[in-house]
């Protein structure tokens, strides 16, 4: 649910990276963490196992500045991978006006995206979201492992965007692919905002 | 004593509120984890984080009342050494909101809670059915906005996006 405050001319919008456990949701959030200035970024929160796989969320605030003559603000959420936080996933879930779908490039994790992907979409549905109609970008992350181990961007795409949305490569530890994918869902987001219509429960 | 509401509707019974109950903060926001309105004092809290963990500890909270009881926990205090924190729901017209009020030895929960009833009663009464809300209308090149504040956010001096 975008949250637009036209009393200080500002906008929040709620960005969610999914994807099965492992694929790298939390490493492209340290990574913009990393790369932004202070000024622009508020502190990042991970509850993590202590294992620091992701137990609830990671949360990272991000001022991207004035557009359009709103100050614009986006809160980038990761959920838990792993199939047993099922709830976890659908509370995070709750009123995100996009979606990232970072999937696992490596061969071996096909089908985990696969499920991953249609939990997604099971999950939107429950909350009453058109999934079809929510933002969304798939980035494939992991490409710098050695091609003999992952699928190529054409084979990702074949077995996972049958939407036909915005796809990235990315290497999210090191930042290819990170930048881009942000970039392409926060246009999303925001053109769909500006059209009137919020993925969630409508613009206050 | 900050007030700030993003629907005006808000913003009066919040404040007195937290007056009454002589409380140190209270931040109002969606269970997405969305901040609607404050009144109080934030010091160095960042509301925007208060938000999402208070919304995160509230739908575990219901969530672990469902499991337990059968029905989700209407409300949850932590009594920490200095301040104490008291989260509860708001069921209105407009819909659901977390109410996350924070204060210390100036009050205490049953202060709390006696006002918080109050505050409950006034925002059920004053919320509008449904508010609308006009979209905002971003200027044709809200694109190039973003790239050029999404660029200087990494520090590129040139976007180039490559699609897979």
């Amino acid at each position: 649910m975008s949250l637009v405050n036209y009393a200080n001319r500002e906008i929040t919008c709620k960005i969610v990276y999914y994807g099965p456990g492992r694929s790298g949701k939390t490493s492209n959030l340290h990574y913009i963490y990393g790369q932004v200035p202070d000024e622009r970024k508020g502190k990042m929160v991970s509850l993590a196992t202590q294992t620091d796989r992701t137990l609830f969320f990671d949360f990272l605030p991000l001022d991207l500045g004035q557009i359009s003559g709103f100050s614009t603000k986006f809160q980038l959420y990761t959920v838990p991978g792993q199939v047993y936080y099922q709830t976890t996933r659908k509370l995070v879930l709750q009123g995100a006006d996009g979606v990232v779908f970072v999937a696992d490039s490596q061969k071996r994790q096909l089908q985990e995206n696969i499920e991953s992907l249609q939990d997604l979409h099971h999950n939107l549905a429950e909350q009453g979201m058109e999934a079809r109609a929510v933002p969304l970008v798939l980035q494939y992350n992991k490409h710098d492992l050695p091609s003999e181990l992952i699928h190529s961007a054409a084979e990702m795409s074949d077995a996972l965007n049958f939407r036909g949305v915005p796809e990235f490569t990315a290497d999210a530890l090191h930042g290819p692919g990170v930048f881009e994918t942000l970039r392409a869902i926060a246009e999303l987001v925001l053109k769909r905002l500006s059209a009137g219509q919020s993925a969630g429960a409508g613009a206050r | 004593m900050k007030i700030a509401a993003v629907e005006a509707w808000i913003a009066a019974p919040l404040q007195r509120y937290v007056d009454e109950a002589r409380a140190r903060l209270a931040l109002l926001l969606h269970p997405s984890g969305q901040a609607i309105a404050q009144a109080g004092f934030t010091r160095r809290m960042d509301v925007m984080t208060a938000c999402a963990l208070a919304a995160a500890s509230h739908a575990t909270s219901s969530e672990l009342g469902k499991y337990v009881d059968g029905k989700p926990f209407r409300g949850l205090h932590y009594a920490g050494p200095e301040k104490q924190l008291y989260l509860a729901t708001i069921e209105t017209r407009a819909g659901t909101y977390i109410c996350l009020t924070v204060f210390d030895d100036e009050s205490s929960l049953g202060l709390v809670r006696m006002y918080f009833d109050d505050l409950v009663r006034e925002l059920t009464t004053a919320a509008p059915v449904a508010p609308e809300t006009p979209a905002p209308a971003l200027t044709a090149d809200f694109e190039a906005e973003l790239n050029k504040n999404l660029a200087m956010l990494f520090g590129r001096g040139e976007v180039i996006i490559t699609n897979a």
